[in-house]
This record gives structure tokens, C-alpha cells and sequence, in this order.
């Protein structure tokens, strides 16, 4: 049976009530329990704080909400945005990439013990369901945040390696990987919802939609879809937080967090990069460092 | 014309099996695992044991297996000035679908009427005329499904050929159309006539699926025809990605983009390739200039196009109540919340309601 | 053959008619085609530029003259580019034609005012031309036509023309700062040139077509001048793909425009949502 427990999140729906009565914040960013499950909510009235919810089926990554190019949601002001240590790393992103001021929003960092993959399962948590981002954590509270809300929590369950399948792909031959990629992206119809869920993908005009010249086909085949997803990942190299936003969204559960998770792999081996929540860490993209290897350059 | 029949489950995997020995393409739901995750889908099946039908819902609709996500419209040949145009062809290979979803054998015929206003799609109406779609009444719904809001129900024979129900031991066939017809006479050995009274259904499930969500379409119609600039759409949209996976799982949704590929520099194809209103590129003018500039305006239009527009147009409303829509949504966006909130309302507001 | 399959058409001739805008003159490919093709004023067509794709412009030659099409057009993106780079001799692709039409039947008898802007003037050239070559059906007809400045006025030869005919009553404009020293016409926007022609809307059509700025204040004008808001018509652009019904793209509320337009008057436009 799946139990919510209230009295944690009461601090949550305070400090909501606060802030929005302070007038420090135009609109919480948080939580609600929709009619399957909870979901992203703005809350604008005092009132309405009553809504805030937080559970272990919270997985959606409300980073992805910052973006400049949500037009709707600037136009609500400065918010609060109720964030785990994973959707933290995102923010700092945001930050470090210049796409928002810290000092323009406010974080709700909520102490967490791991989240379902499907937050529409009423099932308690476990290593059955437990969503792929969690299997790393290493904290349970985000640093980068102006407040805590809700109780200490043990780390989530599941021992099995993300990076499994990974490695079982890593050992094919060059051309059995691209077997194995046009085969799981031939499923891909191009709606770009891996795209529009995630956080690091804020470009005004996506390379994808420019049309002079077509970059990237926009056609649904192998070679659009290849053209596609392998971009998407580079131009996530060394960004992507690994929050697993896009391999949810797809409507045609392709594991596009390898492809993800395979540059982050390279990213960390060849420049000891890991994506973290502290926003004045470099992008190893952005940061040239003398001793940078460069072997590729004869 | 109406026959019944009677057909066991053996004597429906032998059916398929002779379709597949005669070359006939046969898609039906198949289950696919990947990553310890299960997932049911419409394709193409090599053998009967491929088949699974008493899964849930398959995860995308059965528009695919006549509007394909990308077709090839026509292909040119250029050398110099001159262009030769290649056509593609608008006859098509027999396909049978069996164990279409009535919500999706539904859409096929309610798509009909936009693919034939005025000029006929050949390319539509070649891959409908070569598929034979069997449906089969659902025995199982979740709390996504409003079919019965729109006008169907688990047990809807809407769009379909052939139209099975689960009996014990197999199924009882209706013979609904010339085509499916056809069919039996091609396979009559497989399906005895019935004999006596119908055996009863295994499952019922239409009031089930009414409780899920109760509003009249003629009412959604009537609010969405005079609520244009409400403060709903801003407040929806807050939580919408734009992202479209609700239209392309959708078995009614149907726009389209048309791009020429290049082949190299002597020639190339047009193609069609599925599009969605909630891109923020479709209306977009080659100026700049995009009369739906925000995600309101574009989460207005699918409602509006769906359950005001098409409607309007065509007597018909561009959904079938199959949930995919409200289940693949990543934010949460609720059709079936969305559709009780604006029953009530209109409801209250009496007038228009 | 399937519907989304263009004719093949020919450049015969190009003008400049401006800097930035060009004419072509088409001819279709396959004579059988050409002898066979027809269409009223105020419909479209999709032009391909293959490899690049497909442009909507209205057929600006009048349906009167038969053999050619002919279409007007700027570089606004992917397709007017390379339309711009196409020569005399290329081969293009034509869909159509599609939309509805001006209703010149229904103006038969009556008097004609014409009004555009630009490039606007393109789909009303369609329509003066084919009420000039039908002269006797119609009784005034009166074109108040403007632009940015002289460089920008198209179908100069043809204004010339309109302006020596004396069946013609025509009234040209440029901006402020877009005239030239020899310039003889009117120096102001083309809706204060409507006002000061002031146009009687006595037994009278209006057909409007400019930049959007220019519909805004011309179509009240007429209004307060008397016109009949179901006298006056305008026709409408959107973005196109299958310009025949199917795409859902083109539709401003329940009106889509491949199909209830692109020609619509002042009456319906009054109906739609602002979504365009």
C-alpha cells in the first residue's frame, strides 16, 4: 500500500506560503497530485500551496521549466523551484551556461530517497522500479539550494549497474553497433519530445529546425534519425545531467540514455569531467586547459 | 450485411499462419522487452506465437499501417534544367491487422473524411483499400480510456471488417464488410457459422470506461467555440512541453510536413513526414512572424482542431478516447482532466452548456 | 500519379520587378497540361523548387490569358532563395490551382476599386487584369496602389499602362522619403490616399490586398466610407504545406485557409480568431 506521508511536506507548503506572501517569489514551481500521479504544478495563490506534494513518484526533472525559452513561464516572474540533488545539477547548468541568475530564482532543495521511473504507478519504491538516475546517487539533498524541505531518507534502493547495458554494447564491433542503433532509433518518429523534456536543451534555434542549409533531415529514416540522436548527444557532452527526462518522454521507449550516458563516459575519461551542482565549475566544453590531451591533432 | 462466426483460438493462429505462407502481411500487437521493460506494439508478426492479445493497450495507434511517419510522395531526376519526375505507387500489398483496438479501427474511418474533403488521397485511401482490419473488443481498459465519451466503447465495431469477441475458447466473429467478406470466404474452413444464442462476452467494460469520464461532445464543442482567449490554455500550457509525443502516439492526429530531400545533386524525393501542432516551427511564417506564438495558442489548436474544428467540418470529433495521449505525457497534461474540468464549466455556466 | 505530384513548368521569362522582388513567367511542360489548365482569380498554387521544396504564391497572371502562369515572389526563406537563383529555361514544379476566388461573376456590372500595397499588389494585378481583358462587363474601375518608395513599386510597365488607359482612373503613392525629385504621384501611405480619393461605395467592389498594417487601417476606412464589409475583400496568406485540406497546418480557428480562402471578405474576417 502505498502510504504519502504528510507531515513531511508540511514544511514544504509553509515555506511555499512564505515566499509567496513575502512577495519573494511570483509562483512556486513544484509538485501536485494529478488524476494518475503527481505532476508539474505552478501555484500562484497563497491558497493553492495546500497542493505541494512530494513523494518517491516525484521523478520529473523541473529544471526543464527554466529554460529562457518558455516564454510563458518568464512572463510569471521570479520563481521557487522545488528541486532533488539530480534536477540541481540541471539548474547549475543553467547557471553556469548563463541562461539564468542564480539570484533570480529561488530553490527548494527536498531531501530525497530515490524515485520511481513511472510516476504513475502507485507502487511503493524498490529495485524493480526505481527510476535509472537514481542507481548513482551519491546525495540525497542538493547543495546548490536556499532551502531544505522534508525528512532525511536512506539512499534509494537497487544495486544493479546503470551502466551495464552500456558496457554489454561497448564490447560489440563498430559495425554491430550501428546495427543495434539503426534498429532501436527505427522506432524514432521524430516528435522531440527527448528534446523539448530536457533541461540542457535550450537553444533558440535548434540545429535540427534550421532549414538553410537542412542540417539534419527532418525525415523519421535511419539516416535522420541517426543524424538526429547522435548530435543531440554531442551537443550534450559534457552537459547532459543524466537525469533520464528524455528516455521517459519517449513515446517510443528508446533507451536514449546510453547514447547519454556513453559521452558522459568519454567526457569523464579523457577530461575528468563530471556534471555536478556547483554552477562555478567549469564546462569542459567552455574551459580550455593547457594540459587538455590532444593526440587527435597530428 | 452481418455473419456471424465462430473461431477458436487455434483456428485464428492458423488463419494468420496461412495469411503469412500466402505472402499477405499480418500486423497484430506483439510484446517487445527491452531492458526488463515490457511494452506492446502494432507490427508486422513471422509467425502467430507473435502475437499477443490479451496485452494492454499497444503503446502506439494502428495509423501507422496506412500513414506511414514518413512516405515518399514522389522522387525526381534532374540533369541540367530538366526534371523527370518518378511516381511512387498508390497500390499497395495486402495487408490484414488483427487485433486492432477498437479506438484505433475507429480513427481509420474517421480520418477518412479529411483525407478524401475534395481531393482524394490516393496514398491514404491505396493502403486502406489493402488492409482488412480485424478488431478485437477490449477486455481489459485503464483509467485513460474515455472511449464511451466519444461516442464509442470497448465493444465499438466502428472501422472494423472483421469484429471478434473474446469468447471461452476462442471468439465470435461479426463480418461486417464487403472486404472482411472476402476474407471469410477465403479462409471459410477456419470459422464455422454460430450456432444458437452468443456465448457471453468474457469481459464488459463500457461502464467501467463511462465512469472514467462523463461529458457530452456536443457540450466541449459548444464551450470551445466561445471560450477562445479563456485563461485555461495559459494556465494548461505553464505545464506543457510542446514536445507533440501526444500527437504522434495519437490514432487521429494527422498533420503533416512535406520536405524535399536531395540526393546528391541530381535528384531526390518529397516527402510526407508526420508533424504536430504543438511544434513551435508550424505556423511559423517564412518572415518571422507566428500567428501561435506561445504554447497556449498551440495547446488551444489541438483541442480546438479535435473537439471543435474537425467536428464542426466533418460531423465528427478527431478522437476516440484511447488515453495514449494522457499516458505518454511526460508533464502530466491530463486530456480526460481537461475535458471533465471543461464539462463542468460549461455545465455551470448553463446557457451553452 | 498521386496529388502531392506537381506539374512540370518551365521558365520563359523573368523581370525584376523590384531589387528584392522577381516575376516569372511559367510554362507548363507538357502542352496537354497547359491547354487544359485553368483557374479563376484570386487562387493559388505550390510552386517547387525541387530539392528545396515548395513556396504558396497566388497566380498573378490574369486567368484571361491562357499558355502561362505567372508568379511574383521575394526571398523570405530556403525555397524563395533558390527560386531567386533559378534561370530562364529551369524547370519548376506547379500544384494547383487551389483556394477559392474573387467572385468577379458576382461584380459584373458594377464598379471596381482596387487597393494594394507593395507586393500586395500581385494578387489584385490577377484580378485587374482579368476585369480589364473582360472591360466592358465592368463600369469604374479605380486602383489606388502604393509602396515604400518608387524602387519598390512593381508592374511598373503595367502601371504605366493602367495610367495612360482612360478607362482607368489610377492613384499612385509612395512614403514619405520614398519619392523621387520626378515623382508625379501622391506622397503619403496608401490609406490616407484612399481617404483623400475618397471612393464612392455606390454599387462598388473593394478588392484590398497590402502588408498587414496596411489591411488594418484601409479595411475600417472603407468601412467609415460606406462600404459593405461583405463589398470589400482581401485575401489571406498562412503557412502552407499540402494547400489542399490535409496538413492542418493553414487554419486560423475553423477556417482553413487552402480551402475557405485565401480570398475572404471583410465580413468573415471579422468572425475569425485572431490567429494570423
Amino acid at each position: 500500500m502505498f502510504v504519502l506521508r504528510v507531515n513531511s511536506m508540511q514544511d514544504l507548503k509553509e515555506l511555499s506560503k512564505k515566499l509567496l506572501e513575502q512577495k519573494q517569489v511570483s509562483a512556486i514551481l513544484g509538485y501536485e497530485h494529478g488524476r494518475r500521479g503527481p505532476r508539474p504544478v505552478f501555484v500562484t495563490e497563497v491558497a493553492d500551496c495546500e497542493r505541494l506534494v512530494f513523494d518517491h513518484r516525484c521523478v520529473h526533472n523541473l529544471a526543464a521549466y527554466l529554460s529562457p525559452r518558455r516564454t510563458l513561464v518568464a512572463q510569471l516572474g521570479r520563481l521557487a523551484v522545488v528541486v532533488k540533488a539530480c534536477d540541481a545539477r540541471a539548474v547549475a547548468g543553467l547557471i553556469r551556461e548563463s541562461q539564468l541568475k542564480r539570484e533570480d530564482v529561488v530553490l527548494i532543495g527536498v531531501r530525497c530517497g530515490g524515485v520511481v521511473r513511472d510516476p504513475n504507478g502507485a507502487e511503493q519504491l524498490s529495485a524493480d522500479n526505481v527510476a535509472p538516475r537514481c542507481l548513482e546517487c551519491d546525495k540525497r539533498e542538493p547543495a546548490l539550494a536556499d532551502h531544505l524541505v522534508g525528512e532525511p531518507k536512506p539512499p534509494p534502493p537497487g544495486s544493479a549497474s546503470r551502466d551495464a547495458r552500456l558496457s554489454e554494447i561497448e564490447a560489440l564491433s563498430p559495425g554491430e553497433r550501428l546495427t543495434l542503433w539503426t534498429s532501436l532509433l527505427s522506432r524514432c518518429t521524430r516528435c522531440h519530445a527527448c528534446r523539448q523534456v530536457c533541461p540542457m536543451c535550450f537553444c533558440e534555434r535548434c540545429i535540427a529546425d534550421k532549414t538553410q542549409p537542412t542540417w539534419i533531415e527532418t525525415s523519421p529514416h535511419a539516416r535522420g534519425n541517426l543524424a538526429w540522436h547522435l548530435t543531440r548527444a554531442l551537443h550534450l557532452a559534457g552537459r547532459c545531467v543524466n537525469c533520464g527526462e528524455c528516455e521517459r518522454a519517449c513515446p517510443a521507449h528508446i533507451p536514449l540514455g546510453l547514447l547519454n550516458r556513453k559521452v558522459a563516459r568519454v567526457v569523464a575519461e579523457r577530461y575528468g569531467y563530471r556534471v555536478t551542482d556547483d554552477p562555478s565549475t567549469p564546462t569542459p566544453i567552455g574551459a580550455y586547459r593547457l594540459d587538455d590531451e590532444q593526440e587527435f591533432i597530428q | 450485411m452481418n455473419t456471424r462466426r465462430t473461431l477458436s483460438t487455434a483456428d485464428l493462429g492458423a488463419l494468420v499462419g496461412d495469411l503469412i505462407a500466402a505472402g499477405t502481411t499480418v500486423v497484430a500487437p506483439i510484446r517487445f522487452v527491452d531492458q526488463g521493460r515490457a511494452s506492446i506494439e502494432y507490427g508486422p508478426v513471422q509467425s502467430p506465437d507473435e502475437m499477443d492479445l490479451d496485452g494492454p493497450q499497444p503503446s502506439r495507434s494502428l495509423k501507422e499501417a496506412v500513414f506511414p511517419p514518413t512516405e515518399v510522395l514522389f522522387r525526381w531526376r534532374q540533369a541540367k534544367s530538366a526534371v523527370e519526375i518518378e511516381e511512387v505507387p498508390v497500390s499497395f500489398k495486402e495487408t490484414v491487422v488483427v487485433g486492432a483496438r477498437p479506438c484505433d479501427a475507429a480513427a481509420l474511418e474517421i480520418l477518412d473524411r479529411v483525407m478524401g474533403w475534395d481531393f482524394r488521397d490516393e496514398l491514404w485511401f491505396g493502403r486502406r483499400q489493402a488492409t482488412t482490419v480485424l478488431a478485437l473488443a477490449c477486455t481489459r481498459c485503464d483509467e485513460s480510456c474515455f472511449c464511451t465519451a466519444v461516442g464509442l466503447s470497448p465493444a465499438s465495431t466502428r472501422g472494423a471488417d472483421w469484429f471478434l469477441t473474446p469468447v471461452e475458447g476462442g471468439f465470435e466473429v461479426e463480418v461486417l464488410t464487403l472486404k472482411g467478406q472476402a476474407l471469410l470466404e477465403r479462409h471459410k474452413a477456419r470459422c464455422p457459422e454460430a450456432e444458437g444464442s452468443t456465448t457471453k462476452r468474457v469481459a464488459d467494460l463500457e461502464q467501467e470506461v463511462r465512469a472514467h469520464l462523463d461529458v457530452r461532445p456536443d457540450r466541449i464543442r459548444a464551450w470551445l467555440e466561445t471560450h477562445f482567449d479563456d485563461a485555461l490554455w495559459k494556465r494548461l500550457a505553464l505545464r506543457c512541453h510542446g514536445c507533440g509525443a501526444c500527437a504522434f502516439v495519437c490514432p487521429t492526429c494527422h498533420c503533416f510536413d512535406m520536405v524535399d530531400e536531395p540526393d546528391g545533386i541530381d535528384g531526390g524525393a518529397r516527402r510526407r513526414n508526420w508533424d504536430t501542432c504543438q511544434s513551435a516551427l508550424f505556423t511559423l511564417h517564412g518572415s518571422g512572424y507566428n500567428p501561435r506564438k506561445d504554447q497556449a495558442a498551440r495547446f488551444r489548436q489541438r483541442i480546438l482542431h479535435k473537439f471543435a474544428i474537425y467536428p464542426k467540418r466533418f460531423g465528427e470529433v478527431l478522437c476516440t478516447g484511447c488515453g495514449r495521449c494522457v499516458r505518454v505525457c511526460a508533464a502530466g497534461m491530463d486530456l480526460v482532466a481537461i475535458l471533465a474540468e471543461i464539462g463542468r464549466t460549461a455545465a455551470e455556466r448553463g446557457g451553452s452548456a | 500519379m498521386n496529388l502531392y505530384q506537381p506539374h512540370l513548368v518551365r521558365i520563359e521569362e523573368m523581370v525584376d520587378e523590384t531589387l528584392d522582388t522577381r516575376t516569372f513567367k511559367l510554362s507548363f511542360e507538357h502542352a496537354a497540361v497547359g491547354e487544359k489548365f485553368d483557374f479563376k482569380a484570386g487562387q493559388f498554387g505550390e510552386y517547387s523548387v525541387f530539392g528545396a521544396g515548395e513556396c504558396t504564391f497566388c497566380i498573378a497572371s490574369p486567368p484571361t490569358r491562357k499558355g502561362y502562369i505567372e508568379a511574383s515572389f521575394k526571398v523570405v526563406g530556403k525555397v524563395t532563395r533558390a527560386m531567386r537563383r533559378l534561370n530562364v529555361g529551369d524547370t519548376m514544379g506547379f500544384r494547383g490551382p487551389y483556394g477559392n476566388h474573387f467572385p468577379l461573376d458576382q461584380m459584373r456590372g458594377k464598379n471596381l476599386l482596387f487597393i494594394a500595397g507593395g507586393i500586395g499588389l500581385a494578387p489584385v494585378r490577377c484580378v485587374i487584369w482579368n476585369a480589364l481583358d473582360l472591360r466592358d462587363q465592368f463600369q469604374d474601375v479605380t486602383i489606388i496602389y502604393g509602396a515604400r518608395s518608387v524602387a519598390d513599386l512593381v508592374y511598373q510597365r503595367e502601371l504605366e499602362d493602367w495610367a495612360r488607359r482612360s478607362d482607368v482612373r489610377l492613384y499612385q503613392c509612395v512614403d514619405p522619403g520614398g519619392e523621387t525629385p520626378d515623382w508625379k504621384g501622391a506622397v503619403c501611405f496608401v490609406p490616407s490616399l484612399v481617404e483623400k480619393v475618397a471612393p464612392s461605395p455606390h454599387d462598388a467592389y473593394a478588392i484590398v490586398c497590402g502588408p498587414p498594417i496596411m489591411i488594418t487601417f484601409t479595411l475600417p476606412l472603407l468601412e467609415k466610407l460606406g462600404f459593405a464589409s461583405d463589398r470589400v475583400y482581401t485575401t489571406l496568406e498562412n503557412r502552407m504545406k499540402c494547400g489542399l485540406g490535409k496538413c492542418g497546418r493553414c487554419n486560423i480557428g475553423s477556417v482553413y485557409v487552402c480551402k475557405d480562402g485565401p480570398v475572404f471578405t471583410a465580413a468573415q474576417l471579422k468572425t475569425l480568431p485572431p490567429e494570423y
